[in-house]
């Protein structure tokens, strides 16, 4: 039975783990997180530099299809990430920011969708990356919007001996915003890889697909930005 | 002594043992874990449509929210789900 499981999760994407030796030191890299990271980087760079083309400068007035269709995309992301910001300049700061994490989320959950591909949001290292990267935005902007002694007052607030239980709390944002994306789409492939391989592996693994893979992949990836916004707003906010 | 007496009869091991009780383990921490945030996340899908009948033009906002409240609920559920995930495969 043990084999089995064990045999199930080679399935879920090879670990080819490789090691790097830096003067005592091993640095160990997951290459297939690394490929997928990449994949989905080269994916975003050559959309947008293929969809740019479609653009016109000034804009006219009757606009091309690609155009039409960005400008609808930039509208969605506008009203759903950027009216959440706490002040305008904020949301002037950080939308680009915040969106471009959004996309990235996005391609790489619906990138476990794709034969032979795997998301890189399933691999904890990279999730936690990313949340590490808005941790250190929003403490930096926290310092630069209030300046370095309101910001260090705030871990005091209300009471001195909060501080403990205020440290925790910051630590435990980008900890629970990494495992949230990471257990969802890992539990995703899990299932849909369980199907497959135990049960039925014709029909129902891509309407399983269809459901964990882009349904819950859009979900997460909308709930990652907007929990950016959300973290950045209180950090800044006080 | 009788324990071991017993596993010679029975041919099961200690390993043996660990082994279903890591299966038990995971199964029950699923289960039980899965039991709030079910009950948290219906409450917020609850009180999110009860808002969005009476006001139909807040729509949007309370959409939004609602995601977001059952997103943060979810993330104990996510917790009990890596522990038995990491009682499967790495322990």
């Amino acid at each position: 039975m043990f084999e089995q499981l064990a045999e199930l999760l080679t399935h879920l994407g090879e670990k080819r783990i490789a090691v790097v030796s830096l003067s005592g030191f091993e640095i160990r890299f997951d290459i297939m997180a690394i490929i997928m990271s990449w994949v989905v980087i080269l994916l975003l760079v050559l959309l947008a530099l293929v969809l740019r083309r479609g653009l016109r400068q000034p804009v006219e007035e009757k606009p091309t299809r690609t155009q039409a269709a960005l400008d609808g995309l930039i509208g969605l992301l506008k009203s759903q990430l950027a009216d959440n910001f706490a002040s305008e300049r904020l949301a002037i700061m950080m939308f680009p920011f915040v969106s471009t994490l959004f996309l990235y989320v996005l391609f790489s959950n619906w990138l476990g969708v794709v034969p032979y591909m795997m998301s890189p949001t399933q691999d904890i290292n990279v999730t936690f990356s990313l949340a590490l990267l808005v941790f250190f935005v929003s403490h930096v902007l926290a310092i630069r919007f209030n300046g370095p002694r309101r910001y260090l007052k705030g871990f005091v607030e209300p009471y001195a001996f909060m501080l403990p239980i205020n440290l925790v709390g910051e630590i435990a944002k980008p900890l629970s915003h990494a495992f949230r994306l990471f257990g969802n789409i890992l539990a995703g492939t899990i299932l849909v890889t369980v199907v497959m391989v135990k049960f039925a592996p014709v029909v129902v693994p891509p309407v399983l697909q269809i459901f964990f893979g882009l349904f819950f992949g859009g979900i997460q990836a909308f709930v990652f930005a907007i929990l950016a916004v959300a973290y950045i707003n209180v950090a800044v906010e006080g | 002594m009788l324990q071991e007496a017993q596993s010679a009869v029975s041919g099961i091991s200690g390993a043996d043992i660990a082994t279903a009780a890591k299966y038990v383990a995971a199964g029950l921490c699923m289960g039980i874990g899965a039991i709030g945030p079910a009950i948290g996340e219906g409450l917020a899908a609850a009180h999110a449509l009860d808002g969005m009948a009476r006001q139909p033009e807040m729509q949007g906002a309370l959409l939004r929210t609602m995601v977001l409240g059952q997103a943060i609920t979810e993330t104990t559920g996510i917790y009990s789900l890596l522990i038995a995930i990491v009682l499967l495969f790495v322990i």
